[in-house]
């Protein structure tokens, strides 16, 4: 055990008293003197050419400022891995294709006005003339040889992104299997539906930077795309985040930064936009719907001998990071679990569908549920019980991922499995409760399942984080500040970074002051994504600490420190065969689950859910609590009730009030967070990553749940009432 | 946006016929705002210029014994009724009805008239009451007239109030008598956020094992609420046992053409449900009668 201090304390958050009073604002609260609205013209069209743009009308209503087009942006494209979106689309652009829309949420003016009704009015006076193209909205349409192109700048084909791993002899594998479970999975489309909609304020600030204040999740990359589409030095951007209401992702990508700096720049004046929620919905990337079919071998002693896997996303209209998520899909693909023999196809596609987008889990929740899915249905045919056969498989030190490398260990599959198990008190064969429901229509059954997944960014990317402290006293250090470039996304973790400085330079919590989330004081610290941010933030920090400390000991007043944390190299998959040393670090999960399933209505309540996460060092457990809890309920509303419908790319729940997120009456009756701790020898006093993992098992967890108690199985989800019925076979 | 020029707060009911009459553009009835605003917000309403809130008019806002009735204001908000003991003992379906509408902000603020009066097949305040013989008093700048409940409706979202003109001015309920009560039930996704998949509400009055009376009511079962008329005469006067129970739901599958709803049930899916609501509603009235 560590002697710790500071780190392993459930501290309270730093931000709590602001957020609970509701003294601290969020990006749409912000005002300045002479603040101008805007708001954005949709293409609402998913398919289509711009041909014109009629503002004549609209610019003759008083108090419409200014309307911008395609033609006021510099270098008009942007993306967080490639630029193949424009930032408003129509005549005009530098762009080649600049004048295509190609899903519903493509902007294609921005209006700004003295006030946000003007703004409105006058958005809606606008004429627009399209010429509708044919809509591709099926992934597997869109790749065929010969499919309409809908990046015709780009290349001839809608695929773009496509990821191979063959490891060992797939036909061998095969060969030496006794069972084999073959099936297809279809995942959905899931809204992150963070409480925030997107807003944000922009400016010229004292020092005539053009500043955007708005949500992200990595301050550094949004000013790149603001000063790339601008075509402005960096050093003339300034990005600040407020308070975020939520990001799971869904903030990586640009949404207003772009247009609301150009407004300020060009009029001079603070301007500020706030979506609407159904905006928010149509207007930002989604995560990944996936087709996924796949082949498991294994030997009548419970080995896994084989597994086949073709997997097809729909990227939708543009790139963001689909091409990162399904690296990641490829990686998880086999589960946890050792495969000697692994051939896997990734492929994803371009359609005019909502974009396909960074989401909790990014593309692993999708490859777990297909290979969960398949642990359980292989044991069910062997007869074994499914955490024995997880056991058997499990991943230990020493053994390669299907990559061909070996995994970075410590390796804790088996102990998050157990500690999983014996807190949900699992035994084999049924659940003893079962015959205590109501009545016969009520079936209860358990669930179990595992997820893993990379902590920091990876497949060769120089992952490295920025911090810096100052350590100020006479004799003894009395204060410190901490300077660091992350956002707060809600999920807590500056109080995290304050209590690692605490713990690096032994100077008390509640002394040490925190200046973050500002371009124009921090350096890069990265994104808050792939849960890295407690283990690359923890890292520079102690770094940042030791250095200044060393500068304290010499007498040096105010101590000063930088750091710059690299983590260990990792390198892209090879081409042909996938081999690569993907990552530095892992962390793990396992959950067991209850549910009662009324197979009248086909309703699903989840009775308990445990969920074992191997944390490494939990830094604060009450936020680990909170992390766990949160990410459980946000993947019992992707397996059971968020039922997100487009046709031919329109989006149909666009609302709060039919994409059904879980409300508290919905949620689980228990939920029960284990705390496993087996340090990563790299992270911060031995911390892993946390914030995805809870979301990764659960559906695979909950449908195994649902075999359980009625006997089918369900490839496909969320798991409405009526597609439960259909499954029990009660209506066709 | 500017979602009305206007905001009157009258305290009487004739203050807020005048404010509704004389209102230099179209005016509009305001109770908890609950659907009115969001329909406006969102477009769903034709320009509004006067608001007239009917929160303030104490008449509106009571909830009492009125010789043999039970009268409830239109402004009575569903929390208040979903926790009176004079609508649980003589209105039960009412309560329970009130107790399932929105979350407890919603419910906070929402009323009854508001129920009734935005007209939507499957509003579950409104079924409940389609169940219990009520009687709606509608005022306007002559008098105050009593409609029954079923003849408020002219098609989906229209009353048979005169736009501009009328008010509903609250609600009659018969007390509950002897071996009588009411029960409703309804299925939904997701608590405490959207209008159900399906409701129903039951009252009935046994006499040992046969039920002496009775009114059913489902909804969405068309364009407005609606009574089911072919099942009650089925089931009036009989003795409660399988067979007939089954006769029922088959004349209630029979009697419904449900529609699919693309963003929250299927016709085949409300379909399937009804028969389990008629039957679990009808037999929770019939225990609680006995
Ligand atoms: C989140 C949410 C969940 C909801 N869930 C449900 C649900 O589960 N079940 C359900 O049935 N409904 C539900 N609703 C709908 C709504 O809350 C109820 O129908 C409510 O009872 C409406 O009452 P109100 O006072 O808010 O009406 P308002 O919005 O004030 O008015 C609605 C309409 O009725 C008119 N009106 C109101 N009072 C009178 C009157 N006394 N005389 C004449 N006209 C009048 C108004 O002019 C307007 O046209 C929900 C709404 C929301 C926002």
């Amino acid at each position: 055990m560590q002697n710790l201090s500071f780190v392993g304390k459930s501290t309270l958050r730093i931000d709590a008293y602001g957020k609970v009073t509701g003294a601290t604002p969020f990006s749409g609260d912000l005002t300045l003197p002479g603040m101008l609205h805007m708001k954005i013209l949709f293409s609402m069209h998913p398919h289509a050419r711009v041909l014109n743009i009629d503002m004549q009308e609209a610019s003759l209503i008083p108090g419409v400022v200014a309307i911008f087009t395609a033609r006021d942006i510099p270098v008009n494209e942007y993306g967080l891995q490639k630029n193949d979106q424009p930032v408003l689309c129509g005549p005009g652009s530098t762009r080649v294709d600049g004048d295509l829309v190609r899903f519903v949420g493509d902007q294609v003016a921005a209006i700004v006005a003295e006030s946000e009704e003007i703004a409105s009015l006058a958005r809606g006076l606008i004429k627009v003339t399209y010429e509708d193209l044919p809509i591709l909205s099926d992934p597997v349409t869109a790749m065929a040889p010969g499919a309409l192109v809908i990046h015709p700048e780009l290349g001839e084909s809608n695929i773009c992104v496509h990821d191979k791993i063959r490891k060992g002899d797939i036909d061998q594998g095969f060969a030496l299997a006794d069972v084999i479970v073959e099936d297809e999975y279809k995942t959905p489309v899931q809204e992150h539906a963070y409480l925030q909609p997107e807003a944000g304020l922009a400016y010229l600030d004292d020092e005539g930077r053009i500043t955007v204040q708005a949500g992200g999740q990595w301050t550094h990359a949004d000013r790149e795309q603001i000063s790339h589409s601008l075509d402005l030095p960096l050093d003339k951007i300034r990005v600040i985040y407020p308070a975020i209401g939520g990001a799971f992702g869904g903030r990586e990508d640009m949404s207003v930064q772009i247009v609301l700096a150009l407004a300020a720049w060009k009029l001079k004046r603070p301007v500020r936009i706030i979506w609407t929620r159904q905006e928010s919905i149509v207007g930002h990337g989604k995560r990944h719907a996936m087709t996924l079919k796949t082949r498991w071998g294994a030997t009548k002693a419970g080995k896994l001998v084989a597994a086949s896997t073709e997997i097809i996303a729909d990227a939708g209209a543009y790139m963001y990071t689909t091409n990162k998520v399904l690296g990641n899909s490829t990686i998880t693909s086999t589960g946890p679990y050792f495969i000697p023999n692994v051939k896997t196809d990734v492929y994803g596609v371009y359609t005019n569908n909502v974009p396909g987008a960074a989401f909790r889990g990014f593309g692993a929740p999708q490859a777990l549920f297909m290979a969960e899915s398949q642990m359980s249905k292989l044991a069910e045919k062997l007869s074994m019980d499914p955490v024995e056969f997880r056991r058997l498989n499990a991943l230990r030190d020493g053994d390669t991922l299907g990559v061909g490398t070996i995994v970075p260990g410590p390796v804790s599959v088996l102990q998050v499995i157990d500690a999983a198990a014996t807190k949900f008190d699992w035994q084999p064969g049924k659940l003893s409760a079962s015959t205590l429901t109501k009545n016969d229509a009520f079936r209860r059954g358990k669930g179990f399942a595992c997820g893993f997944k990379n902590v920091g960014f990876s497949f060769g990317y120089k992952e490295n984080c920025w911090a810096r402290i100052e350590l100020r006293g006479i004799s003894e250090i009395e204060e410190a500040t901490l300077w660091h470039g992350s956002a707060e996304v809600g999920q807590g973790t500056h109080t995290v970074m304050v209590q690692m400085a605490a713990e690096a330079t032994g100077v008390t919590v509640d002394k040490i002051k925190l200046v973050a989330s500002d371009t124009a004081t921090s350096n890069n610290s990265g994104s808050v994504s792939a849960s890295r941010m407690t283990f690359m933030s923890g890292n520079a920090i102690k770094g940042a600490a030791e250095l200044a400390l060393k500068k304290w000991d010499k007498e040096e007043r105010p101590a000063v420190a930088e750091f710059v944390f690299y983590a260990p190299e990792t390198t892209p998959f090879d081409k042909e065969t996938g081999f690569s040393k993907p990552n530095f670090a892992y962390a793990y999960v396992a959950q067991a689950v209850e549910v009662e399933v009324d197979t009248e209505t086909g309703i699903i309540r989840i009775l308990r859910v445990v969920s074992a996460n191997d944390v490494g060092q939990a830094i604060n457990p009450a936020q680990v609590e909170g992390q766990i809890e949160g990410a459980v309920v946000q993947a019992q509303g992707y397996a059971i009730s968020e039922n997100y419908l487009s046709k031919d790319g329109r989006v149909l729940t666009d609302q709060l009030s039919t994409y059904l997120i879980p409300t508290v009456l919905d949620i689980p009756d228990k939920v029960e967070s284990v705390i496993v701790e087996v340090p990563d020898p790299i992270g911060p006093w031995g911390a892993r990553g946390l914030g995805e993992l809870p979301f990764l098992p659960l559906v695979a967890a909950i449908t195994s749940a649902v075999h359980d108690a009625t006997g089918v199985w369900f490839n496909e989800f969320p798991l409405t009432p009526e597609r439960v019925l259909r499954g029990l076979g009660k209506i066709s | 946006m500017k979602l009305w020029q206007e905001y009157l707060r009258p305290n009487s009911i004739s203050e807020a016929v005048q404010a509704l009459t004389s209102s230099p553009g179209q005016a509009c009835v305001i109770a908890g705002g609950t659907d009115l605003l969001l329909d406006i917000q969102q477009g769903r309403h034709s320009n509004v210029h006067t608001l007239v809130d009917i929160t303030s008019i104490p008449e509106l806002n009571q909830l009492e014994v009125r010789r043999d009735l039970l009268y409830i204001g239109a402004t009575v908000s569903l929390n208040r009724i979903a926790s009176s003991p004079l609508a649980i003992e003589h209105a039960q379906a009412l309560a329970e009805a009130s107790r399932l509408i929105g979350g407890p902000q919603v419910r906070n603020v929402a009323t009854l008239g508001g129920n009734v009066a935005h007209a939507l097949p499957a509003a579950d305040g409104t079924i409940a009451m389609m169940s219990l013989d009520t009687q709606v008093l509608v005022a306007s700048q002559e008098n105050i007239r009593e409609v029954p409940l079923q003849k408020m409706f002219l098609g989906a979202g229209k009353t048979a109030l005169s736009t501009g003109k009328e008010l509903i001015a609250g609600f009659c309920i018969p007390l509950r008598k002897k071996n009588q009560a009411s029960a409703f039930k309804r299925i939904m996704r997701s608590q405490g956020i959207a209008l159900p998949i399906i409701n129903l509400s039951a009252w009935l009055q046994r006499e040992g094992d046969r039920i002496v009376d009775l009114r059913i009511a489902a909804g969405p079962a068309g364009a407005t609420p609606r009574r089911i008329a072919s099942v009650e005469d089925l089931l009036r006067g009989n003795t409660i046992k399988d067979g007939l129970i089954s006769d029922a739901v088959c004349e209630l599958l029979d009697q419904i053409q449900f529609r699919t709803s693309p963003q929250r049930a299927t016709a085949e899916y409300r379909h399937h449900l009804v028969k389990l609501l008629l039957v679990d509603t009808l037999l929770e009235a019939w225990d609680r009668a006995g």
